[in-house]
């Protein structure tokens, strides 16, 4: 019984695994235990979720037999989603042709036979809008980054550019699902969910799958961040993404009741864990040792999560890395931070998503309030994981649904409501950090950022490349439903080693 | 020939089944995979599994995907492939256990495998002269014989005895009470109810104690939820703007058609195509509020043709899952890739509600057709305006010359003010979407990949090929559609509808994969039982209170759920039925069941949703602050979860485990989390659920122990045990002794909830007992239906 595993994952609980209850097998329980995502694997010691106490060595919680496929590079994830779409021509894919353009109709071979939202209709005779700030080389890989990010300018030595991105949908929420989920219609589990299916958690005090989102402030943008977009879809909804709010309690319901101390729910549990107890004995069905763990894990959470979010610790420096409004929960900032925090406590998925990219008229205007309020923080993320040695093996992507029209979306005389429409047919993210070739841009547009003409990536290959990161094979990650095996990346997806080092 | 390469496969035949013997028992796979290994091969339960899991991909119904133009789901083709009783001389045993990677099947690259134990099925199969089944489920349903009194026992019995299993004995009257009383009405059973039963020692006590729930009012919402979750139902579209609609007209219809037990033919057709029913009566109409549940998209730039294909689409998917067990949305785009449907047969079900008038524009949540719902005070309002009105007009009429009379003037200022009276008062009216067809016939088209702009060839409604088609003479409208589904020639309606009414009792369908009976769905566990029950709803008028009725009244149902580690090990899903089923509540039934062991659970029945306690900056946080959560007060604070307002972007905080009520879901989430722990331990539902409960207790001045008594009595509907009354007595004293110390928390703690503290009862004392039925609520036992 020594082995046991749920000992070693609640040593203050022993006495109750200690027995085995109406004769149930440590290995039926075990079992249980793995299915319900509670138990370790067997030989690996449990993480603290301390930082500071190192949680690479192999310690797990759930996760499926034979995962990760092999070695992986990243052992966590951090998506800095863009939502409504960052305009790639106005940020990384510099194009004098276009430039040279501004103000003449598109040509007419780069838009035949292409969908567009309503809001453009036919895009015939819609005119070039050159980008609107100036691009500049940056460092020794000599990528081009526009002088609206003069932060992620600094780093971009650090960054693997992915400039042909492409997508099949051009509406914001199928094109954000399809991008996390693999499919445009909700209800497939998203890639922070198909993780914690596939390789399990490192953390037992803390969700693995963790959601913070915002906004910048006084922006018009009316765009939802619905819950599918970290939705379990058909896995079990213990793989759901939690949702970190950014006021009151982080995670919902964690204080205790007004009048309810620690010690109290502390004292309470204990007898709850007794009567429970007899009842395992007498039922013996092992859900019921499941429910005692599951209290306890509760009660670790409130500690846990409280500490989280407690900056204290952080020095000046740090918080002036990321820059303005990093002490206020709710803003990109904050969650940049609290995504580092996440990382050194070795939660796997931290999705942020930060709302309000949608320039359909608000080019000259709140587009630069985007990129102030995101700027600094995303580059100060990559750089502070870098300065604690987690970048190695952190995977940073940023980006957003889709890109942006090069032609102009609004009147071209009235400059202060320019704009540009939905854009699926090219657009560039950047990684970080993972094993992958820092400074690379890999993938090409056509002159007029158009098209992409080489080195495509489509949204299906981007996802197989996480997953690769991360030790899994895209084909294999598979779960059954309706009768079929499903995956992320559907039939489709092919792993861009060109990216990797 | 690679025999050797299989080292099971040389071994003499007996040898060979002593071998695998152990090995089945125990593996822990469904138990139509324990059959004994000296019965002969059942090629629906053990070998169509097999091929369609690893061949049908490349050989199967899918022309497009099609490998070397075989196809191994139809048996002239398939039988072409072996000879019937001599494996060793057959092409397809030579190819799955071929050496040669080029030769061998299924090819690496598909990333399947077969294991030993199929192979050596598929061997004795052809050996035992290959014998071919249609699927299962598409066969007819013939009722097979019992030799018993009670159906559902004659045959799980038999599987009992087939694996050396005996029922275990009944669960005691405390429990099955509590047991039939969550099932049948999602509520505990009120201790008047207890005792009347407990008391009751005729032998008919416990059928007349089910007849008394299955007449509640309480039972149409229980079983409304379930429904509601397959319906999609919410209260707003979904989607940016995710506007406020008025479904719950229908429902109140819902409920209302179950506490009628409205025959279930009826309840389906009326809300499939109640509108085309000649003479539709209001009911009728509002059923098919059904159909148009689906989210409404209002975002900026979409595609309004778009927007309509995809509601199109929600429908037809709908009633696919619903009524035919079948995954249509796979045909969306392709021809499915193990059932023999194709995607002409999709867009042929598609084009049934393809002829609804609805356009896909903006996000209008009362987009037409829609029909308007007064309450009876409403109606009575409206017959008088409308009495006043052409009472007017008629004096007014009347009057000859307008011009010069000032009477005129009059009656013109009364007629407006009440013309206005009666559009205000038609405003206040709930809409309910509903379907039409329209007038003049709209074509409809096989969609390229499933999208709007890509019409293929035009389709016609009609039902899909490898079922039996409508009736001649039907005119193929959505009518048809709703009664070819329960047209004694079509089996799948009754297979899959009383296999989701089965696993609502046991937790799991005979079926295990009650959103698909199709070629990839899990074998039943008792093939024939699903069918005796199938023919029995058909058979009974489709009586869905008297099928209830036969399942709760069985000694399978009464059973004690206790297990042991024999059958936990053998079967730990409890598919053979050796024991009671156990499994937690669902989260709408856990709050349901607190409010009423508090005794302030308010049993009005229907109406407009109420926003029930949640966390503050939930909806404006998903909405960036447009929607505002208006907590509710008073009554509407304590009602069932099922009247809770649904905001479809974000769900209300309280539920977990559920549907997201996107797109129809028909699969029950069992999960167990710590963040479940966190919100039925610190929810001021419950919190204050507990202060309601202790005080209701201790006004009766009763001794300690008989306080925990009845305590225990209105959660977990027992008496309380010797050592659960000295653990819970140790801890009243500690948790007094704190609360004497911090006398404000306990003050703060009582606080909770919009209820105000009774003043009658001592503060240190209430706070220690609310503490105490905070935890009693969130016992394992509470939380479960044993």
């Amino acid at each position: 019984m020594n082995q046991h595993p749920s000992i070693q994952l609640h040593a203050t609980r022993r006495e109750f695994f200690g027995r085995t209850a109406n004769g149930i097998g440590a290995a039926a329980l075990a079992n249980m235990l793995a299915q319900t995502g509670l138990a370790l694997d067997p030989g690996n010691r449990p993480h603290s979720g301390n930082p500071g106490a190192d949680p690479t060595q192999g310690a797990r919680l759930g996760g499926l037999p034979g995962l990760p496929h092999f070695a992986p590079k990243a052992r966590r994830v951090i998506a800095l989603i863009q939502n409504g779409a960052p305009s790639h021509a106005d940020l990384f894919d510099w194009k004098p042709e276009l430039a040279k353009m501004h103000g003449q109709p598109v040509p007419e071979h780069f838009i035949a036979g292409k969908r567009f939202s309503t809001m453009t209709g036919q895009a015939d005779g819609k005119l070039m809008l050159a980008p609107i700030e100036p691009f500049k080389q940056r460092g020794r890989s000599g990528a081009w980054v526009s002088d609206m990010l003069p932060y992620t300018a600094s780093i971009a030595d650090e960054l693997t550019f992915v400039k042909g991105m492409h997508t099949d949908a051009v509406n914001h929420a199928p094109a954000i699902s399809f991008l996390l989920s693999g499919a445009q219609i909700p209800g497939r589990p998203s890639l922070g969910s198909w993780m914690n299916y596939g390789i399990g958690s490192e953390v037992e005090d803390l969700p693995n799958f963790i959601v913070m989102t915002s906004v910048s402030k006084n922006t018009t943008c009316g765009q939802i961040f619905y819950d599918f977009y970290w939705g379990n879809g058909f896995l079990p909804s213990k793989h759901q993404g939690v949702k970190f709010r950014g006021s009151g309690d982080p995670v919902l319901y964690l204080s205790n009741p007004s009048g309810m101390s620690r010690q109290m729910r502390r004292d309470w549990l204990d007898d709850l864990a007794q009567l429970n107890q007899r009842q395992l004995d007498d039922f013996g069905d092992p859900e019921i040792a499941t429910r005692i763990a599951q209290y306890e894990m509760a009660f670790k959470m409130q500690a846990s999560v409280p500490a989280l979010i407690d900056l204290s610790d952080e020095p000046q420096s740090v918080l002036d890395m990321y820059g303005p409004g990093v002490e206020e929960p709710g803003t990109f900032a904050h969650n940049c931070l609290l995504a580092r925090r996440l990382a050194e406590r070795g939660v796997g998925f931290t999705q942020l998503m930060h709302a309000g990219w949608d320039q359909h008229n608000s080019l000259t205007t709140e587009f630069y309030t985007q990129c102030r309020d995101t700027d600094q923080a995303s580059a100060a993320l990559v750089m502070d994981l870098k300065q604690r040695g987690m970048l190695d093996d952190t995977l940073v992507i940023w980006g957003g649904e889709f890109g942006r029209t090069p032609f102009i979306q609004g009147e071209f005389n009235n400059r202060a409501r320019w704009g540009r429409d939905h854009h699926p047919y090219a657009y560039t993210m950047w990684m970080a950090g993972a094993g992958l070739k820092p400074g690379l841009s890999y993938g090409q547009t056509d002159e007029l950022a158009m098209n992409v003409v080489h080195d495509p990536v489509h949204i299906h290959d981007f996802q197989a490349t996480i997953l690769h990161l991360l030790g899994i094979n895209h084909e294999k990650l598979t779960y059954r439903f309706q009768g079929r095996q499903f995956r992320l990346t559907d039939v489709h997806g092919r792993v861009v080693h060109e990216l990797i080092a | 020939m690679s025999v050797g390469f299989f080292p099971l496969l040389s071994m003499p035949s007996k040898t060979l089944r002593q071998a695998l013997v152990p090995l089945l028992l125990v593996m822990r796979i469904p138990c139509c995979a324990m059959a004994q290994a000296n019965q002969p091969i059942d090629f629906s339960n053990q070998i169509r599994p097999i091929l369609s899991e690893n061949c049908f991909f490349c050989h199967g119904p899918d022309a497009k995907q099609r490998q070397s133009d075989l196809r191994l789901d139809v048996e002239a083709d398939a039988k072409r492939t072996f000879k019937a009783g001599d494996a060793e001389a057959s092409e397809l045993f030579a190819r799955i256990t071929s050496d040669d990677i080029d030769e061998r099947m299924p090819p690496p690259e598909s990333n399947r495998q077969l294991t030993r134990q199929q192979i050596t099925l598929i061997q004795r199969w052809i050996n035992e002269g290959g014998t071919w089944e249609q699927h299962w489920a598409y066969t007819r349903i013939a009722k097979p014989d019992v030799e018993a009194t009670h159906a559902i026992d004659f045959f799980v019995s038999q599987k009992l005895k087939q694996n050396n299993l005996d029922f275990s004995p009944a669960a005691d009257r405390a429990t099955l009470i509590r047991r039939v009383s969550l099932d049948l009405t999602g509520l505990p059973p009120t201790l008047d109810q207890l005792d009347e039963f407990l008391a009751d020692r005729s032998p008919e006590a416990y059928e007349n104690m089910v007849d008394r729930f299955l007449a509640a009012d309480a039972y149409g919402e229980r079983m409304a939820w379930i429904w509601l979750d397959a319906a999609r139902y919410a209260d707003t579209n979904g989607y940016q703007g995710d506007n406020e609609r008025t479904m719950w007209p229908w429902r109140d219809w819902v409920i209302q058609a179950y506490n009628d037990n409205l025959p279930f033919d009826q309840f389906s057709q009326w809300q499939l195509a109640g509108d085309l029913l000649p003479d539709a009566t209001q009911a009728q109409i509002l059923a098919t509020g059904f159909n148009r549940n689906h989210p409404i998209n209002g975002e900026g730039g979409r595609i309004p043709e778009e927007n309509r294909v995809d509601y199109v689409m929600d429908m037809a998917e709908t009633t696919g899952t619903l009524w035919l067990g079948l995954t249509f949305n796979c045909c969306r785009c392709h021809d499915h890739k193990y059932d023999q449907l194709t995607q002409d047969d999709y867009y042929s079900l598609f084009a049934f509600f393809d002829q609804t008038p609805i356009t896909g524009e903006g996000g209008n949540a009362q987009s037409p057709p829609v029909i308007a719902i007064p309450d009876q005070t409403q109606q009575e309002r409206k017959s008088n305006l409308e009495n006043s009105i052409a009472k007017l007009i008629d004096q007014r009429n009347q009057l000859g010359e307008p011009d010069d009379n000032p009477r005129f003037q009059e009656l013109e200022e009364q007629l407006k003010t009440e013309q206005e009276k009666l559009k205000s008062l038609d405003r206040q009216i709930p809409k309910v979407m509903v379907m039409a067809d329209m007038p003049e016939p709209r074509k409809s088209y096989r969609l390229n990949r499933g999208s709007y702009q890509q019409p293929l060839n035009e389709v016609f409604a009609r039902v899909p090929e490898m079922l039996p088609p409508l009736p001649e003479n039907a005119k193929a409208n959505r009518l048809a559609l709703a009664q070819w589904l329960f047209d004694p020639s079509n089996p799948l309606t009754p297979r899959v509808t009383v296999n989701r009414l089965w696993a609502q009792f046991f937790g799991i369908g005979i079926v295990k994969t009650t959103e698909n009976l199709g070629v990839q769905g899990e074998p039943p566990s008792h093939p024939e039982l699903l069918d005796w029950l199938a023919a029995e709803y058909r058979d009974s008028g489709w009586d869905t209170k008297h099928m209830i009725r036969l399942i709760v009244t069985s000694q399978t149902y009464r059973q004690s759920s206790k297990t042991n580690q024999r059958l936990q090990e053998l079967d730990p899903e409890n598919r053979l039925l050796a024991r009671g089923s156990r499994f937690r509540m669902p989260s709408w039934m856990i709050r349901d069941h607190a409010l009423a062991a508090s005794g302030r659970l308010v049993r009005a029945i229907g109406g407009k949703p109420v926003n029930s306690y949640q966390p503050s900056g939930v909806w404006e946080e998903s909405s960036f602050g447009n929607k505002k959560y208006q907590l509710g007060s008073g009554d509407e604070l304590y009602r069932r979860s099922i009247y809770t307002f649904w905001r479809r972007i974000a769900a209300p905080t309280i539920i977990f485990d559920n549907a997201d009520r996107m797109t129809c879901s028909v699969t029950t989430y069992r999960t167990n989390t710590p963040l479940h722990a966190l919100s039925t331990f610190n929810d001021v539902t419950f919190v204050e659920a507990s202060r309601l409960m202790a005080t209701d207790v201790l006004r009766l001045k009763l001794s300690e122990p008989e306080s925990l008594d009845l305590i225990f009595k209105r959660v977990v509907g027992r008496p309380i045990r010797p050592d659960e009354t000295q653990i819970l007595l140790a801890a009243l004293v500690r948790t007094r002794n704190q609360y004497c110390r911090e006398l404000e928390s306990a003050k703060s703690f009582l606080e909770i909830g919009e209820s105000p503290a009774s003043g009658e009862i001592e503060t240190v004392t209430l706070a220690s007992w609310t503490s105490l039925c905070l935890a009693v609520l969130n016992l394992d036992e509470a939380l479960t239906r044993q």
